[in-house]
């Protein structure tokens, strides 16, 4: 294929351009939250309105701190989020294992069956799952919470999980089953490690959504001292109107957390994602 | 069997390994059937039911032609149709065009691609709060700089402009996703197939609707499946941006309404059917454009 240098050098300015412009747009609401975090409340309400403040104050994180979104519901979204998350795995791992390593009668239908549970959505069983808590007096647990997240996020963690252990090459571990090794021990020696970074994009992407979770959440939890960060931060747009400078701290509370989580282990996550972890 | 180890006879071991994939699966068999399975077939059950002082009443099929008779749930669908078919357009055009420009592998890519995730990580009701304080009508900034096209009506205060808001938050969520899906297609397209089409004299464009599309389209499907689910349940952007207001009411939010706000648990169900009888219509009909050739 022939191409100019010249050609190469205009298609690098607009790719690197339109980029540039994408990441802009993907970025500046969250610096436009930041910066106003900062703000006092009579800055916030000054018209015409612009980016930085004036002045750089802490108010809105002294407000934060003392709220019960620090006090009780961090905690709780950071407990339902691990728990569940780390549940996932430990639970995704010998099935998807199951299903990548054994052929047996109903593997295929199965597999099908819990791909057909990855599209229904959550919001379908919520009444029932809400009925259910109430007559067994969970709601309002941390237990209901990591116990839903379970099973929603199960589906697609045994779905990830499977193309990655069906990548890993399995003469090592026949090698070992013959050697008298269990599955279990099989798993534990072998496949985990072979297998981490699709479990560290598991791992990831179930904490990151249930980190953020919310129609769950905002369902079963009403008492306050168990309501996670998003419920908490939905009450708070309630009671204080127009604090806008308080609102955006609290979002930057919640969000700070599972992007550092994100920066840290975003490499295993896009090598995962672009071998074809999740797709067709 | 636990005596079995030094036994010459290989056949106890061996049936013994055929139980084993199900020991492996069945944790998570136990907990998909009474978290996932169980409550879809109780939802059935709530929906032929009333809920009157705590106590489920059979009413047969009530809830469902209340439902059919009820204008604003049809409403709602509505503003679904709007809101979800405008969002999964605009997310896969867009994931689409920011995946090719991603799969020129420019030296900066590490870098674009930790920014364009930033919507990724945050929560729904975080994007809301977000975008709310936006458009915020006396005090939002872009709101402000748009202010000579919306004249004295804020966008946020008209009803197609509360939707517009709500469309453009969801696409900005959901466009990092997508294009990450479709980059991890693209990179697999052989590089040979899309060289012979150059060879040949086919042009840029050409060769991408004409080679690359159809190669990738299963994962295209995949996309527009997981957008199209993602906006149908769509919830929390939705009343964080614009609470309960009747113009961005989709047909989510009024179950959400109706089963939590009002109690009509009965009704509730009936939605959550009808809602799971659409996603499930829709997820088919891709399906067979996925395997059609």
């Amino acid at each position: 294929m022939v191409r100019s240098q010249r050609q190469k050098q205009l298609d690098s300015i607009i790719v690197n351009s339109l980029l540039m412009l994408v990441c802009l747009v993907s970025l500046f609401p969250v610096a436009y939250a930041l910066t106003t975090s900062f703000k006092s409340e009579a800055e916030v309400l000054t018209r015409p309105p612009y980016f930085f403040p004036r002045t750089w104050t802490l108010d809105a994180y002294e407000q934060i701190f003392r709220s019960d979104l620090v006090r009780y519901h961090l905690g709780n979204t950071f407990i339902n989020a691990f728990g569940s998350s780390v549940l996932i795995v430990i639970f995704a791992i010998p099935a998807a294992y199951a299903f990548s390593r054994y052929k047996f009668w109903g593997s295929k239908a199965l597999q099908l069956l819990i791909l057909a549970l990855i599209m229904i959505p959550t919001l379908t069983n919520l009444v029932a799952l809400y009925r259910m808590a109430s007559e067994l007096g969970i709601l309002n647990t941390n237990f209901v919470m990591i116990t839903i997240y379970l099973a929603t996020g199960l589906p697609f963690g045994i779905w990830i999980l499977k193309s990655s252990i069906d990548s890993i090459p399995h003469e090592i571990e026949e090698a070992a089953l013959i050697d008298g090794c269990g599955p279990l021990d099989v798993i534990r020696r072998i496949v985990i490690p072979l297998a981490l970074p699709g479990i560290i994009t598991t791992f990831l992407m179930e904490f990151v959504f249930y980190w953020n979770e919310f129609l769950v959440a905002v369902i079963m939890l009403s008492k306050n001292t168990m309501k996670t960060a998003t419920v908490g931060l939905l009450d708070f747009q309630r009671s204080y109107e127009v604090a806008y400078h308080v609102w955006m701290a609290g979002s930057v509370i919640i969000i700070a957390p599972v992007l550092i989580t994100f920066i840290i282990l975003r490499r295993q996550f896009f090598r995962a994602m672009l071998q074809g972890a999740v797709k067709g | 069997m636990t005596t079995a180890t030094v036994h010459t006879n290989p056949r106890p071991s061996i049936n013994f390994r055929r139980l084993v994939p199900l020991w492996l699966l069945l944790p998570s068999l136990l907990v998909l059937i009474l978290v996932q399975f169980y409550p879809t077939a109780y939802t059935i059950y709530i929906s032929l039911n009333r809920l009157r002082a705590g106590e489920l009443i059979w009413v047969g099929t009530a809830n469902f032609e209340r439902l059919f008779k009820d204008a604003n749930f049809f409403d709602s669908l509505e503003k679904s149709l709007t809101f979800v078919g405008s969002t999964v357009i605009a997310t896969i055009l867009l994931g689409l065009l920011v995946a090719v420009l991603l799969n020129y592998r420019s030296r900066w890519n590490p870098l674009y691609m930790v920014l364009l995730f930033v919507p990724w990580v945050i929560s729904d009701v975080v994007a809301g709060t977000v975008w709310r304080w936006l458009f915020q009508q006396d005090y939002g900034l872009i709101q402000n700089a748009i202010q000579p096209l919306t004249g004295d009506t804020s966008l946020y205060a008209r009803p197609d402009g509360a939707m517009l808001i709500v469309i453009l938050a969801t696409i900005w969520r959901s466009l990092p996703f997508t294009s990450l899906l479709f980059l991890g297609a693209l990179q697999n397209v052989s590089q040979e197939v899309v060289e012979g089409a150059a060879l040949d004299g086919a042009g840029r464009l050409t060769t991408f609707l004409r080679i690359t599309l159809p190669i990738i389209r299963p994962t295209l499907i995949v996309g527009v499946i997981l957008a199209t689910i993602g906006g149908l349940n769509s919830v929390g952007v939705i009343l964080t941006l614009t609470g309960n207001i009747p113009a961005t009411e989709t047909a989510s939010v009024y179950l959400y309404e109706q089963g939590w706000r009002f109690g009509d648990f009965g009704l509730g169900a009936a939605i959550s059917i009808v809602m799971f009888v659409i996603n499930l219509a829709l997820t088919l009909v891709y399906l067979r454009f996925q395997g059609e050739e």
